[in-house]
Order: C-alpha cells, then structure tokens, then sequence
C-alpha cells in the first residue's frame, strides 16, 4: 500500500512539471550563423579546392612566341581598321545587315594571334597537358592541319572510329632543313595499366613537313575505344627535334597488333629527351565505341570484345533498425536483403510461367483490371499490382 | 566523390570464335579508368552543380553561353562551372575586326555568333546553357541567338542523368545506350 501510494505520489509531481510551459526558441541556434558571418557555399568549396602557388604551379615547355615589333603591328591594324571604317561597300553590307566575314580567314588569322593562348586554355580543360605531361605545358605554336580522309582534327571534335580507320593527311609550315616527331597517343583506354596511353601512331626524324619521308617507329592504328567507356582523347603532338634522334629503342617491325607493345608514357618519352625536342603543335580528337568496332576486335586485334558499364556509387541506405516504426515491413526489409537474392527470385518466379516451347502469353492489356482471387493481404495486393504494371525492381530483371 | 574518377566495370561478353592466331590481348584489367574529364558530361552522368535552389536560377550547368556587351566591342564566351571561361570570341580580336566594319554593330553580333558557333563545333562543346533573355525579338542579341542555333550549336543542356535505385518505380533510358545505336 505504501509502495502503491509513494508512485501515486511521484506519478502527480511528475504531471505538475510537465505541466510546465517553458519557451525555448531553438530556431536562432539552429539556424547557424547570421548571413555576412557565416561562409557561404562557394566560400567552403574555395577553402577545399584551395591550391599552393609554390608547389601548384605549371612549366612551358614549349616555344616563346615571335618577336614582332609592336607599334609596326599596331600601326598597320589601325590603317586597316581606319580603311575598313572608310569602304563604303562594306558600310553597305553593315547597314543592309549582310555582312557575313569569311571563316577561314578568321580561322588563320586567330591561330596567328590568340588562338595558341585559346588552344592552351582548352587543352586544359580537356585534361590534356595533366595527362601527358604531368606539371608542363606549351602554347601550340606550329599550327597543325590534320585531315582523315574528309574530316579534319581539330580541338576536341568527334570523329567516329570508322572514319579514322586510315591514317590522316598532316601538314604544318616548316623548312626543309628541320626535323620532326609526330606522335598520337591515347591516354583514356589502356586495357590493363591505369595512368597509361597507347601510342596509335609515331614518325620520327620528319625532314620537313614531309611524313612520307619520315620514319615510322610505330605502324597507325585506328581508334578503338571499347564499349560502355565513353569518348576518348586521341592526341596529336608535334614535336621539333634540334637534330637526328635514334629511335630504334622504341621501334619494333610490324603492324604492333599486341596491345601491349603500344603501352606508352609521353611524360616518360620527353624526359628522356628534352634536351632535343620541343613540343610545338597540338590537335586533338574525341572518339566513342560504334558497331563496327566489334569486328575490328575480333578479326584485327584476335580478342574477345570487351564490354565495359559504368560503375555507378551505390545509393545511401542508412543504417537498419532494431524496431523501424511506421516503416513497410516488406519494403523497409528489402532494403537490406542482398540485392543480387531479390532478383533471383523475381527471375524466378517469371521463369515458372515460361514455356520452353510455347510462345509466351500476350501482355495483359489493362493489368490491373484482373481480380485477384480469394483473400490477399493489401501488402501482397500492391505487390502484384507492382508486378503486372513493371513498376519497381521487377525493371531489374526486365 | 563521382567527378573526379570515371570507373568502368568490365562485363561478361563471350562469343564463339575460331582463333587463328594467339595473342595476349585477352588479358584485360576488370576496370578502366577513363581520365577524360568531359567524357562524363558527354554521356550526361557527370556532376551537375546542384543545391542552390534558393537563389536565382542559372547555376546548374556544365557549359554555359556568356555575352559581355562593352561601349567599344562585344565579346561572347562559354564558360565551364569548374574551369571559368573554356572558349571565347570577340570583337575586339584582330581576327574579327580585320573584317568588320563596326565591332558594336548588327553584323558584329551575327559574325561574332558565327565564329563562336565555329570555335564550339572545333572543340567539341555543342550543348551549351544560355540564359539570355533578348528583350527585343528582332534586336543584336536575338540575331545573335539566332545565328548561334542557325550554325550548330544547341542552347539547352540536357538533365544530368542519376543512376535509379533499385526500388524506384521505373527505370530511366541509359542515354549512352540511345546514342550509340
């Protein structure tokens, strides 16, 4: 009796404090800092990409840009701009919204001024020089003109596989007397090392612009990218040489169809030589896999053809719960079930209904218009309802 | 984090072939790693800024047009969410002046559109955001949309592509799947 009572007792004091109202206003604490103080979003991704000018920094490797007399230049591009302002056939083209200025002109005349710094830029966007050359660059100063048979190479434009199959025209101003080095490599498919490029296509000692009489250290060989990966990279770089480079380490009779022949590093390449050459010009493409790569594995390389899929994160489940509330026992539990199990039984269960022999039933034309015989849970209800519309992981294995 | 590595898993693919010769060409790493960094957002899977939902739109992109209109000369770019300005044109360039009569004119705008459309198609960036709003119908910056579209470029990026969790109730097209068809 006494027990019973001191819990009546504690029992009505715990009601009184409960009864309390005490204003607590969380919202300011929750809120975090007040705007002005508190950083904002870029502020905290600035403070994570933040970069170490002593150590983070970039090396030109290449060419210094012509000397030109400045007021010379300037002198003349004023007089042209002054008779431009005076023609009054263009003025009238101007006026009468017709003026349309000629492309290549503009093409050429860039790559004479900005383009290199422009090229450089995008090279950088695209990876190029991190990929190849580490914590170096260079302005392409030799404008390189590569054509595959009617397509030219440009600064990332995709050419398809079929269309490169053979080996490109190449042209670049240059004097007889110079030597060259042409190389394409791929940095984006090796097949068995990461970090490494395959080298397409290579000629050494070019006397002039002249590829034929090059030598050729590595036979061409069309872009293969494999399925599922995506565009790769194909890098024309066009080094000067200061005199005649022996090669013959690095050359191997033979169309080199052993992939592992082709396994290439540009940075390892140019270390080893960079007192005698310069890298000058750049052109590069962008290829995807195609159909008619298939063959190419099997009748050219002698290789299964590799399929490759991207490898997506896994989504975030959190953690399980001893006593989940309110969540769907079904759904709440698959979630923790081994995947690769569910879909087991989902295949399953659509393979008891497949005849081996006999077309397979004709799909229902409105699912859900069929009755479900005798008592079926709600649960077990959706499900089959789930089922016969394909909503849900039923898509995996369909 | 998905940006920065680009994985790929390699699959099972068998087919029935007579070998004439032997090579070792079989013997492949299960993973790939493609270091290009504009190939995820080539096949749509590649990050896309997102979370700025309380703040004016025009955040969430990949490449997006920028017109930057002066006194003296246009200029137009395209920029990179991560790498600032990738490609650029102006009037102001020798290129386009040697030929134009006046570099803040109707012509300039339409040229400058030209080679802009030119420069995007040589370094394979053809899908571009742009958030310019031409008040004039008939006005610079409408012609100068106009002649961008005209010459090949795409003004509007497609959605970033999210891989389905497995209980979603349906299963988006693999736009890589649609493009290699």
């Amino acid at each position: 009796m006494a027990v019973s009572l001191q819990k009546l007792c504690l029992l009505n004091n715990f009601n009184r404090i409960t009864n309390i109202y005490v204003s607590t206003r969380y919202g300011h604490h929750l809120r975090g800092k007040p705007p002005g103080v508190a950083r904002t979003l870029q502020d905290r991704f600035d403070e994570l990409n933040k970069t170490n000018p002593e150590i983070d920094f970039k090396v030109d490797i290449g060419y210094p840009p012509l000397r030109q007399s400045r007021s010379e230049l300037l002198k003349q591009r004023i007089q042209t701009t002054k008779a431009n302002r005076n023609s009054p056939e263009l003025e009238k083209l101007a006026r009468t919204r017709k003026l349309n200025i000629d492309l290549d002109d503009v093409h050429k005349e860039w790559l004479r001024t900005e383009g290199p710094h422009h090229i450089k830029v995008l090279a950088d966007h695209y990876g190029v020089y991190q990929h190849l050359f580490g914590d170096a660059f260079f302005l392409p100063r030799v404008p390189l003109k590569i054509t595959y048979d009617y397509l030219p190479v440009y600064y990332g434009n995709t050419i398809a596989p079929s269309e490169a199959k053979n080996k490109p025209m190449v042209s670049y101003e240059s004097d007889h007397k110079s030597l060259w080095t042409l190389i394409l490599t791929n940095p984006d498919g090796h097949l068995t090392k990461q970090n490494s490029e395959y080298v397409h296509w290579f000629i050494g000692n070019i006397p002039g612009n002249d590829l034929e009489k090059g030598e050729t250290i590595i036979e061409y060989l069309q872009p293969f990218p494999p399925k599922g990966t995506g565009y790769h990279r194909f890098i024309f770089v066009l080094y000067k040489q200061d005199k005649k480079i022996d090669f013959t380490p690095l050359k191997k009779e033979g169309k080199r169809l052993n992939l592992e022949d082709r396994t290439f590093s540009t940075l390892d390449f140019y270390r080893d030589r960079q007192d005698f050459i310069t890298p000058a010009g750049l052109g590069f493409f962008q290829s995807n896999w195609e159909k008619s790569l298939t063959e190419f594995y099997h009748n050219v390389l002698n290789m299964k053809e590799p399929i490759f899929e991207y490898d997506f994160p896994p989504p975030y489940i959190r953690p399980q719960e001893w006593f989940p509330l309110r969540k769907p026992f079904n759904t709440y539990m698959d979630k923790y079930r081994d995947p690769k199990q569910i879909n087991k039984e989902f295949l399953l269960k659509k393979l008891k209904n497949v005849h081996p022999f006999k077309a397979p039933p004709p799909p229902l034309k409105y699912p859900n218009a069929h009755y479900i015989n005798g008592y079926v849970p709600s649960w077990l209800k959706l499900e089959i309802r789930k089922e016969r519309m394909k909503w849900g992981r039923i898509n995996e294995i369909e | 984090m998905l940006k920065s590595t680009n994985l790929f898993k390699h699959e099972y693919y068998n087919i029935k072939l007579l070998r004439r010769n032997v090579s070792n060409n079989d013997a492949i790493s299960p993973i790939l790693t493609n270091r290009n960094p504009r190939n995820l957002e080539k096949l749509r899977i590649g990050y896309k800024p997102d979370g700025y939902h309380l703040e004016n739109t025009g955040r969430s992109f990949w490449h997006k047009l920028k017109l930057t209109i002066s006194g003296r000369y246009i200029s137009a770019s395209i920029q990179h969410f991560e790498n600032g300005k990738v490609i650029r044109a102006s009037s102001n360039e020798w290129a386009l002046r040697k030929q134009l009569y006046s570099s803040t004119d109707y012509s300039a705008y339409t040229n400058l559109a030209r080679v802009l459309a030119q420069r995007c198609l040589q370094m394979g960036i053809i899908e571009v955001r742009s958030d310019i709003e031409p008040t004039n119908p008939d006005g610079k910056i409408a012609a100068f949309l106009k002649t961008l579209v005209e010459n090949g470029v795409t003004l509007t990026e497609p959605p970033q592509f999210k891989a389905p969790r497995p209980w979603d109730l349906t299963r988006e097209e693999k736009p890589w799947e649609v493009s290699t068809q």
